[in-house]
């Protein structure tokens, strides 16, 4: 038996809204709470980790990082846990640098600062068939300068169509560990792949309730529509 | 002789109908030699640089006013080859009034010695050209400490009140007066975080974005004590950045009032039925939006959002706009630009139904009360609404 969408309540932790949010990052948590909201489930967002059934993580500045880095590295068990209970994460931006080595080491990734050009443009790329999602594409813009080169521990969460991705040589982007994505695109991620968005709150509601959920369809024809622009632009 | 060239250059672009005349004649000049900007300054002539992310052309068009005899890259050609570029084709003048790129500010400073630098405030803007914040104001503090000019700096910006303490012979203006205070702080602040110690700071009240009054709560950063407030001055134009931009030119002048004062390019410009406001960044465009929201009369408004060089290839930023402040906002408001269904997607989730996504710019400028565009859209805008270019 599914339960009815207007029953089911979910909880968004954002991760450090103050420190990391460079670019436009708040874009995914409107994206969330108003795919929620549309569809009658009720969404809290908060900034603890604990009792959250989906965990955010945006972009910081260079300073605003080594503030975070000090705070998470206190954090890392609770996060690995949350992790391996499936718990679903979206981290963007500096997030794949953030997750694997040097820092917190919970994916298992190494990042490098060669110190050349950094990797910055619009990027499309094809999502894991993983996921089963519609569109397969994703787009997104990146501005990094680490190169990432992931472990036999984790999964590339996309192959690059058009841009640099994790360093631009492998043609993989982001990482997947359970159901934590980590992508190098930064900002305002989830508006443009509803798909994306969908997939973390089915995923997140699913864990929680321990049973399948059915989200409401929703009329996504502006949000397919600003997609396919990026695809068409830029994804050639 | 290469003075010559680049002049020649400058006459047969705009001849031509090429525009930017001024900036090719720079990038040529460059070419033949690199350090020409340090020959291009009279001896005994006064060079005052304005830098800062928002409000440079508005602060270098009230100081020309007030100062007369001045040659200033009014056109804001404001990197290395417009000011290049503005020095060789424009006739010289005892003042030299240049606004300065956030990223040129260096790299000028190197070649020239101003009798003034002017800091405005630094927000986050185009990240993709500029890096972060942070970064600007570590190479700014760099380049200006061995500098022994005067400065103007904004105390209200916590960043370059810091940066501000480092330096010798510092004016310092800000507004002082909590009738210009938010209700609730915006989201898209950046410099909320002590430039000393890193502990978040205290604010009393916020002007806009991350300007206010503040003080860290740990360690003994504080607001430095202001030579010139709100009081003191008058703005010859609305809004508290014009506020701001009039405070830097009297704190640079002495002078404190100006009258008859025409906008700059995009900046309250009124033509035919439209009021243009150039809005290239999330504070910038918040501002405007609280200037449409506080005008007696309201009319539909157009959204313009291009991508390109001159407005940053990224379009990140709009989620850090408050659009979520136009909900109530009962005329009609259109989406236009490059970028346009990335503008229309981030009003849907804003709240907005009231809104129109017309691709086709010489149509959406059609009866419009307010115009809010980034540069290029600005530049496109301007060429539709008075058939003519801007060089």
């Amino acid at each position: 038996m599914k339960i009815e969408n207007c029953k089911l309540k979910i909880v968004v932790c954002w991760l450090y809204p103050e420190l990391m949010s460079t670019y436009g990052d708040r874009g995914n948590i409107i994206c969330l709470t108003k795919r929620c909201q549309w569809r009658g489930i009720d969404v809290t967002v908060q900034d603890k980790l604990a009792g959250a059934d989906l965990i955010f993580g945006g972009g910081a500045q260079d300073r605003q990082q080594e503030i975070v880095m000090r705070d998470l590295s206190g954090k890392k068990d609770q996060l690995q846990k949350m992790f391996d209970d499936g718990v679903p994460g979206l981290f963007v931006c500096g997030a794949p640098q953030l997750l694997g080595r040097p820092y917190l080491g919970i994916f298992d990734m190494e990042t490098s600062f060669p110190g050349g050009p950094r990797l910055i443009g619009n990027l499309v790329g094809e999502i894991s068939s993983h996921y089963n999602l519609e569109p397969r594409t994703f787009v997104g813009f990146e501005n990094h300068g680490g190169r990432t080169y992931l472990g036999p521990g984790v999964k590339p969460f996309a192959r690059v169509i058009k841009g640099f991705g994790n360093n631009g040589e492998d043609g993989t982007e982001g990482a997947v560990y359970k159901n934590c994505l980590a992508t190098y695109s930064h900002g305002p991620f989830l508006p443009k792949n509803p798909a994306v968005a969908d997939w973390l709150i089915k995923t997140a509601l699913e864990v929680k309730y321990r049973k399948e959920v059915e989200l409401k369809p929703l009329d996504d024809a502006l949000e397919h529509q600003a997609h396919d622009f990026i695809v068409k632009k830029y994804g050639h | 002789m290469i003075k010559l060239l680049a002049k020649l250059v400058s006459f047969v672009s705009k001849t031509l109908g090429l525009g930017a005349g001024v900036t090719w004649a720079g990038e040529i000049a460059l070419k033949f030699d690199p350090n020409i900007l340090s020959k291009l300054i009279p001896t005994g002539s006064r060079v005052i640089l304005i830098a800062g992310t928002n409000g440079k052309t508005t602060t270098s068009k009230m100081i020309t006013q007030i100062l007369g005899n001045a040659v200033s890259n009014d056109t804001g050609a404001n990197i290395l080859n417009g000011i290049v570029g503005t020095l060789i084709t424009k006739p010289a003048a005892k003042n030299i009034v240049l606004e300065t790129d956030e990223a040129t500010l260096p790299a000028v400073v190197a070649q020239i010695t101003p009798d003034t630098v002017v800091l405005l405030n630094l927000f986050r803007d185009q990240l993709d050209r500029y890096g972060e914040v942070d970064t600007i104001a570590k190479k700014w503090l760099s380049a200006l400490e061995k500098l022994s000019c005067r400065f103007v700096i904004n105390a209200d910006d916590p960043q370059l009140a810091w940066l501000g303490s480092k330096l010798k012979k510092v004016s310092f203006f800000g507004l002082d007066d909590k009738k210009y205070f938010l209700p609730k702080m915006q989201h898209a602040t950046d410099s909320i975080f002590c430039p000393a110690c890193g502990t978040r700071l205290k604010y009393a009240g916020v002007y806009f974005s991350h300007l206010g009054q503040y003080r860290c709560p740990k360690c003994s950063f504080k607001q430095p004590k202001l030579d010139l407030a709100a009081r003191d001055v008058k703005s010859p134009l609305p809004g508290v950045y014009n506020l701001y931009n009039m405070l830097a030119a009297a704190a640079v002048t002495g002078t404190n009032e100006i009258t008859a004062f025409s906008p700059a390019f995009g900046r309250m410009e009124k033509i035919g039925n439209a009021r243009l406001l150039l809005s290239k960044n999330p504070a910038g465009f918040n501002e405007s939006l609280r200037t449409v929201l506080d005008a007696k009369e309201r009319g539909p408004v157009l959204l313009v959002l291009n991508d390109r060089i001159p407005d940053g290839r990224d379009v990140s930023w709009i989620w850090d706009v408050d659009f979520e402040n136009l909900t109530n906002y009962r005329e009609c408001i259109t989406c236009s630009g490059d970028r346009v269904y990335d503008l229309a997607l981030r009003l849907k989730y804003a709240g907005i139904s009231n809104m129109r996504i017309v691709p086709n710019l010489g149509d959406a400028v059609k009866n419009q009360s307010w115009i809010l565009a980034t540069y290029s859209a600005m530049l496109e805008v301007r060429k539709i609404l008075t058939g003519k270019k801007i060089n």
